[in-house]
């Protein structure tokens, strides 16, 4: 360790520190606005980006967003969704989800999930980077100068290594990630509920793909976090997946089709399911509709009835967790004073009642469950950047650190719900004389065996001067910072000397594996953002063009002659317009092309289902 | 994972690292008024300011944890030099594990032993319990048993004995930390006072011994919890 580095420069204040809602299903970057916190909202008013990537390799064109949804039906193996599910694991962790989603996966994923898109590979870091620098973008376009510094939220019972692959997400994307904020704690804030006295809070959060659990004490501004509790594999996705699996089952019985071989159509059951999903919202019962490749049609009621029986087990399990966490708090389901709603899948009637049942108590839903975290995560931010100090945030480690001992046992150092920054101290010796070298292997988890538990990382004493046994005294210092991750520092007590430590994360990126992919994202740089959106902008120009065209050519006879003229007029405005060097015009353009051709599209969709439906059922065969 | 944090010694008698005046062993500087690193040799009660004293005044302690962690959070210090944000961080952290302890009568008896230089409680089992804990391992064996069997009446019948030794343990553990709260009482009028150190040896010791049985009686506790 070096000697204290006595740089007094400090960093610069900075200007503007975002909050980013890194979703599972959508994602979205909010601000500390004059009259308090505010979501980035695109010219059409919509603040929510769907965590959806497209890479095309041979054209090296990436969509992020609304753009790469529209291709998960056109070109499923080409779009990376629910990408957050894949944070921090390796490829044992998740072979459920794979055979859930049509992915490729690369080898080599042991330690980190590698997707296979053409002939390149990203990892989920990766993939988060393209969604975090598309709503970078989104802000500094808003802000008009270019924002460098957020604060991104993750679900409260991601453990060390979830963590740091979103950290290392926020790096890929070229943010300064100056803290990591647990979801339901960032929805507390925005809540901001307020009472002179003291309250408890109880945060459900039930997202995309993730659960969490926690409870608050409130009292004069601190935010203290009392326990917390989840499942980082439990969300929206897997209530869609129940009736996934429901449609796929009746389809096979029905006409034969294995739904989960094609992904195209099981890009449109997931769709159709979703769109049920959301009906059943509002309404009692609705119907699925989908056209199979051989142009006949599946269709069924789904009653919410029917939905609430398949789900019951999934939602008890979030209940049972809320009851662990009231445990760990040692309250009672009465003495919760608040119940805060967030997440999207909160709007499912089934969970609002369940959850109204277990706390005895209506639960707030007031504002956006979409919206809440990254308008608590902006106002984190703007005391992370010197703006209020009558707010403080005192959150938890969800999860007991240990260290293996003899037998493979877990030995507890830092417990579960302890108040982080949280530090513990362990005393190392040696086994036989002249030991030079210590293996310390840290894991997370509250069962007792390590097998159990989670490995999160290995690391080796090094360079102890050779003696007599059980005599050198190694003491390590683990500390969980405020971000719930993990450092490690070591002393020779004997020497007084600081002890080298390299540690290897079991899961993740390594510091050279990052560094690396920075230089390799260079085409992605900030210095060629400008001429990337031009190329873009020209390459969306050229294929909304193309559609048009063929669309014109083929199915004209559908819409009258007025919308035909309609049509290649704003065409060959837009045609003209590509020769510029401004891309806003060219989207602007694009955009009026799009809005004119819409109708003429709509009407030729179905049809062009079915025919994509046929093409890629075709092209199977020839190819198996 | 980042690399090794900063670590620094930090005592009385050393000099504040950002004026170089003494620093007085405080949470600031008292001349240029910056966090200090921690002082290795501090203890958790000395940290907060207060005597070795095992009765706390529980609200007080959390209003003191507040207003320190309004001082030292590492939110605070975004904007400071390396070595501030160093320090707040060792800071903060130190007092959290030391709320964290103090707060919970039974840590805080237990940390006080490890400094009076007492090793952790033993875990095994005290003899006058060795015929109920015979019993009670019997009656889990039953109830795995019928577990595996299947055998809902004898399951029924495990359940009903194992929880009426889980009341019956939970009585003794009542009645055990109605004993070892009243040696804090002791404990504190002993400090300051001139009563000898073979007494306050008497009292660590009692202490100890309670928190031994104590700690057997838990796990018991635990394991038939788990169980039913």
């Amino acid at each position: 360790m070096p000697v204290i580095e006595l740089s007094l420069s400090g960093r610069p204040k900075s200007a503007r520190v975002v909050g980013i809602d890194l979703g599972t299903t959508n994602s979205l970057v909010a601000y500390m606005g004059d009259s308090g916190p505010d979501v980035v909202r695109d010219k059409t008013g919509n603040a929510l980006v769907p965590s959806i990537v497209y890479y095309d390799d041979e054209r090296d064109r990436l969509l992020v967003g609304e753009e790469a949804r529209d291709r998960l039906i056109t070109e499923p193996r080409k779009a990376i969704y629910s990408v957050k599910r894949f944070m921090g694991k390796g490829s044992a962790d998740v072979r459920e989800d794979l055979s859930l989603v049509p992915f490729q996966i690369a080898p080599d994923s042991e330690q980190v999930i590698r997707f296979q898109m053409g002939d390149r590979v990203f990892t989920p870091p990766e993939i988060s980077a393209f969604i975090l620098r598309d709503l970078k973008r989104r802000a500094s376009q808003f802000f008009g100068e270019e924002v460098t510094q957020a604060v991104i939220t993750v679900p409260a019972y991601f453990n060390d290594a979830q963590r740091q692959a979103t950290k290392d997400a926020g790096h890929l994307a070229g943010l300064e990630v100056l803290r990591i904020v647990n979801e339901p704690t960032a929805a507390s804030l925005a809540y901001g509920i307020d009472r002179r006295d003291e309250a408890i809070v109880a945060v459900y959060d039930l997202g995309g793909g993730t659960f969490d659990i926690s409870i608050l004490k409130l009292k004069e501004g601190i935010f203290e976090v009392l326990s917390t509790n989840g499942d980082t594999h439990l969300g929206g996705d897997d209530l869609d997946n129940r009736i996934i699996k429901l449609v796929f089952d009746e389809i096979e019985k029905a006409t034969g089709h294995d739904c989960s071989r094609n992904p195209t159509l099981f890009q449109a059951v997931r769709n159709e399911v979703i769109r049920a999903k959301h009906d059943l919202s509002k309404s009692n019962r609705t119907r699925i509709r989908i056209v199979l490749p051989d142009s006949s049609s599946y269709e069924r009621e789904l009653t919410r009835d029917e939905f609430n029986r398949s789900i019951a087990d999934l939602v008890e399990r979030t209940l049972e967790r809320c009851k662990k966490a009231l445990a760990d708090a040692d309250l009672d389901p009465k003495q919760i004073d608040e119940v805060v709603m967030v997440g999207g899948s909160t709007r499912v009637p089934l969970v609002r009642e369940q959850v109204k049942e277990l706390f005895e108590r209506e639960p707030h839903i007031e504002l956006n469950p979409d919206e809440v975290v990254a308008l608590g995560a902006a106002i984190q931010a703007d005391v992370l950047a010197g703006g209020r100090r009558d707010l403080l945030l005192l959150d938890v480690t969800p999860l007991s650190l240990g260290i293996e001992t003899m037998g493979g046992v877990v030995a507890k150092i830092i417990n579960r719900n302890s108040t982080i920054p949280a530090s513990a101290s362990e005393m190392f010796t040696t086994w036989v004389d002249d030991q030079t070298g210590i293996d310390v292997h840290v894991l997370q988890g509250e069962r007792e065996m390590v097998d159990d538990c989670r490995s999160l990382a290995r690391f080796t004493l090094k360079g102890i001067p050779p003696q007599p046994a059980g005599l050198p005294r190694i003491e390590v210092k683990f500390l969980i910072d405020a971000n719930g991750i993990l450092t490690v520092a070591a002393r020779d007590l004997r020497t007084g000397r600081e002890q080298s430590v390299e540690v290897k994360p079991s899961y993740g990126l390594t510091d050279e594996q990052i560094e690396q992919m920075l230089l390799d994202s260079f085409e992605y740089a900030e210095e060629d953002v400008r001429k990337r959106q031009l190329v873009e902008a020209r390459n969306e120009a050229e294929t909304v063009m193309r559609a048009a065209e063929k669309a014109l050519a083929e199915r004209s006879q559908l819409i009258d002659e007025h919308e035909r003229t309609s049509i290649r007029d704003t065409l060959a405005e837009l045609r003209s317009s590509t020769d510029s060097d401004d891309f806003q015009v060219i989207r602007e353009k694009t955009k009026q092309l799009d809005d004119a051709a819409r109708h003429l599209a709509e009407l030729i969709m179905d049809t062009a289902l079915i025919d994509a439906l046929k093409d890629r059922k075709a092209s199977e065969v020839a190819e198996g | 994972m980042a690399e090794a944090v900063i670590e620094t010694e930090q005592t009385p008698e050393s000099l504040c690292p950002f004026c170089e005046s003494k620093s007085g062993g405080g949470h600031f500087c008292p001349r240029c008024e910056k966090i200090q690193p921690v002082a290795a040799t501090i203890d958790y009660f000395a940290f907060f300011g207060l005597p070795r004293k095992l009765r706390i005044d529980e609200p007080d302690l959390e209003k003191d944890f507040y207003s320190l962690s309004r001082l030292f959070h590492p939110d605070y210090f975004m904007n400071s030099s390396e070595l501030e944000r160093s320090a707040s961080m060792e800071r903060s952290s130190m007092l959290n594990d030391a709320y964290r302890t103090l707060r919970d009568p039974i840590a805080r008896v237990t940390y006080l032993l490890a400094l009076e230089g007492y090793n952790e409680a033993e875990k095994k089992a005290p003899p006058d319990l060795l015929e109920e804990v015979f019993e009670l391992n019997m009656q889990l064996e039953e109830l795995r048993m019928a577990k595996t069997m299947r055998d809902e009446e004898e399951m029924a019948a495990a359940r009903k004995s194992l929880a009426d030794a889980l009341a019956s343990l939970r009585e003794k553990l009542n009645e055990l930390d109605g004993r070892l709260f009243a040696l804090f009482d002791g404990w504190d009028s002993s400090l300051g006072s001139d009563v000898s150190e073979k007494n306050e040896k008497a009292l660590l010791d009692q202490m100890s011994g309670l928190l031994s049985r104590r700690s057997y009686i838990r796990n018991l506790v635990r394991d038939i919890k788990e169980e039913l």
